[in-house]
């Protein structure tokens, strides 16, 4: 699904160039569960933000479901991310304007879905996060967890074919955090590919393969035998 | 997803009440300004085109420069008319004025005087010219038969007590009685009619048939036939000087040629002016209605549209600054599939949402104030809500600035990258603020501009109205109507006289005060040349005018009657003595007359110089006057002793009461009647002066928000500084400052504008004060200080945070 071929990207401040990543080359097959790790500043986010379609490389090539990305325009990495792709953040980037369903209910509209259809779709997601309850909240309403729930919702409510995850329990209590990986790993199962940036080790261990960054380097790749081994 | 735009738009707008209000604020005073102004130009625009085929009326002008003087005037000789209706096939119809002023009109068998403002004679066809109709009467007869008039609905009803007043007997001024034939329906608002309210046959007045060439006293209009080249007209009409005036002139100087006249540097002149541009282009002597000017118009425009870009401006610097809350937003929805131009139709529904509620608002604002504007306009306008194109034009003009407001937000907003707004580095992503800057420099530049502007107008007529004016308009009462008391006013003048606080009393035909007058040719006495003719002013006064206005003598006498040669004796003032080429000594004793050409001329003797006054508007220069020792009783001037004036008036009037039972006793103080004449320039100082205070509301309230966005952008550096060990006062400064050097940019851009500009304005004043550097310099003070005032209050809040707060927010 993801093929990713000697990816360079530099940062250029009016003095110095920063080189974030260097040489990557990761490969992600379809139904996978990847985790990225490493220091603060290894290259973790951007390497994720590049795979979600949000930055470009500078070099290299990266090819998502037989797509090149690398050099599209921003509207045409607009137009290939749309229901392809699902986020979750760590801070879950809710828009605090719009009510849980709004807020789920709100790729849907970006794909010119059906109003039937959409509620019919964020309904069944809500359900089944557990969250329909509070759908007509406001993000400020919940508790973080819940909020996480809320953010997991609109990922998934497309279907998409990959959910990147940026630190989705750094901002929650152990408690949550367990909730939102078994979660994660509910889809994983259903057969949606996740590819996770994470600094736990216990989050790590949700997913089958560890890619560890260093200084914009893949350094190691560990496979977890066991998944799920530590509920 | 309009309906998704709209809610979120809606909830944002409420959840920053803070933000909106300044946003709908700002913007409804630009729209309540604009539509205020805007109401205000189109009734200006429409003065006379009421009348029907008023494409077609023209009115005569005349340019003339005879004896050291030049005019500009309004009206033309009795004859040129007729002559005209006779000479040319293009021209359908003439009508001839004759103002006759004010008018005391009683009923024929009533004792008792009632006033009407403005009178004049008028040709029977000035119903078919303006397309009029009588209300009763016929317009076939109504103006034909001398001793006839008709009268406005509000006058008959006012006369009368009932509109139909046909047939009915009016005795007007106390001497002739005519008869009422028609009643018309009051003239339009906007029209050069607007005061008339009385109109008489002209058929009656034997100046109209006379065929004097050399008087001019009618305001002449003419009818062209339909696709008449106007401009081609010019040179035919300029052709009735060698076929008219010049036979006539040669009646006083035998044999002259046209050539010869041109060739002495004299000129006489005939054009004509469209009847709808009379309004606003024409500055003439003796115009039938004070006119307004295009240069007023410009002037408006040019503050409404500032007051309208000022507002929008305001709403793009508060946009982008509140930006950094929306980023997530922004950033989010991109992430989620979110195109630009979604996101941009998206802020364009939130900015028209706040343009419909600013719209609501001003006009809410627009009506609130409409009085105030009337008054401060000096008009009876009203928003013209039945109007469907007040609508039309209002809602496009709206929806227009709504997009033209947003467009810049909405395109800076839509550009916020997702990686990094997501980050929480949003900061980085909209620091940006050199488009925001130069905003602020241009709303701080055009309130400088505009505080400049109302203060050089200030003091340009502080400077007027307390000019030196060569003779004194303070503590003088004006009786009015005095034609009232006919042979009785010598008397009335006595018994005032011999009241206690009253220092001396004149009698004249003229004050000095501007006023509708002609001009007479006088020659001296052996230079009997048309070269040599000198286009005066003579006033009859009575031995009492000078010392009564406090004029001052710079050589001679002033009258005695005693002296029995005085009757014919002559004053003139310096611009007179400058035109005979001698000094004012030099002056006294020689001759001049006015009736050269005839078999036996009267010569009258200078007997004395009197300093320049001024007597027109200070708009002009001094021009050459005579005053004779005349019986004329048109006006009464009493000076009087300081002190409470209401007793002596009522004394002045009890006399009047019993000299005149019946006759309506009106007065003025003449320093009132003086500032009426700088009337426009009162009200153009206090428009300036309101629209002035709106825009630096509106600077203020931009300046408000971006300092309350600055402070908080910078908490954090805030806090770092406050434990590094900055104090409260250092902290303010900085902020404040930051502020202050953009304000100073604005002052030195405007101040040259302005100052060129106002020196354009300056020019039109013959009498004008020099703009000096304290003008600038309060200007930029009040910028400066208002700025602070503005920006200090959000300056030390931030500096007075606790930066263990703003440090935790990171």
């Amino acid at each position: 699904m993801i093929q990713i071929k000697n990816l360079k990207k530099s940062f250029r401040t009016e003095e110095v160039e920063t080189l974030a990543l260097n040489n990557v080359n990761l490969k992600v097959e379809e139904g996978e569960f990847v985790a990225i790790m490493g220091p603060s500043g290894c290259g973790k986010s951007t390497l994720l933000n590049i795979i979600g379609m949000l930055d470009n490389p500078t070099e290299g090539s990266y090819n998502f479901a037989g797509h090149e990305v690398a050099g599209l325009r921003e509207s045409q990495r607009t137009q290939l991310r749309k229901g392809n792709l699902g986020f979750v953040f760590q801070s879950f980037n809710l828009i605090d304007e719009l009510t849980v369903f709004e807020n789920v209910e709100l790729p849907l509209i970006y794909l010119k879905m059906s109003k039937s259809e959409r509620k019919e779709k964020v309904m069944a997601v809500l359900e089944r996060m557990k969250i329909a309850h509070r759908k007509n909240h406001f993000p400020q309403q919940l508790s973080g967890g819940q909020q996480q729930r809320v953010a997991i919702s609109r990922a998934v409510v497309t279907n998409p074919k990959l959910i990147l995850a940026d630190e989705p329990t750094g901002n929650l209590d152990s408690k949550n955090g367990i909730e939102v990986m078994n979660l994660l790993t509910e889809l994983n199962q259903e057969g949606t590919t996740i590819v996770m940036v994470t600094h736990s080790d216990r989050d790590s261990h949700y997913a089958h393969r560890v890619v560890n960054l260093f200084d914009g380097q893949i350094v190691t790749e560990s496979q977890n035998r066991a998944i799920g081994a530590i509920i | 997803m309009i309906k998704n735009h709209l809610k979120i738009a809606w909830r944002n707008l409420k959840k920053q009440p803070f933000f909106t209000f300044l946003n709908v604020f700002g913007l409804a005073i630009g729209i309540a300004g604009g539509l205020l102004i805007s109401i205000y130009i189109y009734d200006e625009l429409s003065y006379d085109t009421v009348f029907a085929d008023a494409d077609r009326i023209h009115r005569i002008n005349l340019d003339v420069k005879f004896g050291g003087t030049e005019s500009q005037s309004a009206v033309t000789a009795a004859p040129m008319g007729p002559a005209m209706e006779q000479d040319f096939s293009q021209v359908e119809l003439t009508t001839r004025f004759l103002e006759v002023g004010s008018l005391l009109i009683r009923k024929e068998n009533d004792i008792n005087n009632v006033k009407e403002l403005k009178a004049t004679y008028a040709d029977s066809t000035f119903f078919k010219m303006f397309g009029l109709e009588l209300l009763y009467g016929d317009t076939a007869t109504a103006l034909k038969d001398p001793n006839t008039l008709i009268l406005t609905k509000a006058a008959a009803e006012k006369h009368f007590g009932i509109d139909n007043a046909v047939g009915q007997r009016v005795v007007l001024n106390d001497t002739d009685t005519y008869s009422v034939t028609g009643v018309i329906e009051d003239m339009p608002k906007n029209s050069f009619l607007r005061e008339h309210s009385v109109f008489l046959a002209m058929s009656g007045t034997p100046e109209a048939n006379e065929g004097n060439w050399g008087s001019h006293n009618f305001p002449t209009f003419i009818k062209f036939l339909p696709d008449t080249d106007v401009d081609a007209f010019q040179e035919p009409l300029q052709g009735m000087f060698g076929d008219y005036v010049i036979p006539y002139i040669q009646r006083y100087f035998p044999g002259i040629t046209e050539e010869e006249f041109l060739a002495s540097g004299n000129y006489f002149k005939f054009s004509t002016i469209p009847l709808t541009n009379i309004h606003l282009f024409s500055d003439r002597d003796s115009e039938m209605s004070a006119n307004s000017s295009m240069q007023n118009i410009y002037i408006l425009t040019f503050i409404a549209i500032f007051l309208i870009v000022l507002a929008s401006v305001n709403f793009m610097n508060l946009s982008t600054a509140h930006s950094l809350r929306r980023a997530k937003e922004v950033g989010v929805r991109k992430t989620l599939g979110s195109d630009r131009s979604s996101l941009i139709r998206q802020f364009l529904v939130e900015s028209g949402l706040i343009t419909l509620l600013a719209l609501v608002a001003g006009i809410t604002m627009a009506m609130l104030s409409m009085s105030f504007f009337n008054s401060l306009a000096g008009k009876s306008l009203t928003i013209p809500f039945m109007n469907p194109w007040f609508w039309a034009i209002l809602l496009g003009a709206t929806i227009l600035l709504g997009v033209l407001s947003g467009l810049y937000p909405a395109f800076f907003m839509s550009r916020f990258i997702p990686v990094k707004v997501l980050k929480g580095t949003g900061e980085s992503a909209i620091s940006d603020s050199k488009v925001r800057n130069l905003l602020v420099v241009f709303q701080f530049a055009v309130s400088v501009f505009l505080i400049l502007g109302t203060l050089v107008v200030y003091q340009q007529l502080d400077f007027i109205q307390n000019k030196d004016l060569g003779y004194s308009k303070e503590q003088v009462l004006v009786v009015q109507d005095l034609s009232a008391l006919g042979e009785s006013a010598p008397f009335f003048k006595e018994q005032v006289r011999q009241l206690a606080k009253v220092k001396s009393v004149t009698l004249s035909s003229y004050l000095p005060t501007p006023s509708g007058r002609a001009n007479t040719s006088f020659f001296q006495e052996n230079a009997p040349s048309q070269e040599d003719a000198i286009n005066m002013q003579a006033w009859q006064v009575d031995e009492n005018y000078l010392s009564t206005l406090d004029m001052v003598l710079v050589a001679g006498r002033g009258f005695d009657p005693k002296i029995t040669t005085d009757s014919t004796a002559v004053i003139v003032n310096e611009s007179t003595v400058a035109i005979l080429g001698v000094t004012p000594e030099e002056a006294l004793g020689m001759r001049i007359s006015h009736d050269i050409g005839e078999s036996n001329p009267v010569y009258n003797p200078i007997i004395g110089v009197v300093k320049n006054f001024h007597f027109e508007s200070l708009r002009k220069d001094i021009g050459a006057l005579s005053l004779f020792l005349g019986t004329s009783a048109d006006n009464m001037a009493v000076k009087l002793e300081s002190g409470d004036f209401s007793k002596t008036i009522s004394q002045i009037e009890s006399i009047w009461k019993r000299i005149a039972p019946g006759q309506p006793f009106g007065f003025n103080f003449m320093d009132d009647a003086f500032d009426t004449t700088y009337k426009a320039e009162q009200n153009l100082g206090r428009v300036f002066m309101t629209f002035t205070i709106l825009s630096i509301i509106i600077a203020c309230l931009g300046l408000f928000g971006l300092a309350a966005f600055n402070a908080k952008k910078r908490t954090k550096e805030i806090g770092v500084r406050k434990v590094l060990g900055a104090s409260v006062g250092q902290i303010t400064y900085r902020l404040t400052m930051d502020f202050l050097k953009l304000v100073g940019v604005a002052i030195l851009v405007s101040l040259p504008l302005g100052w060129f500009a106002m020196n354009k304005w300056l020019e039109d004043f013959s009498y004008r004060i020099a703009i000096d550097w304290q003008v600038f310099a309060v200007a930029a003070i009040l910028a400066v200080g208002v700025a602070i005032l503005t920006v200090s209050y959000q300056s030390i809040r931030a500096a007075l945070t606790n930066p263990t707060k703003s440090l935790r927010m990171e």
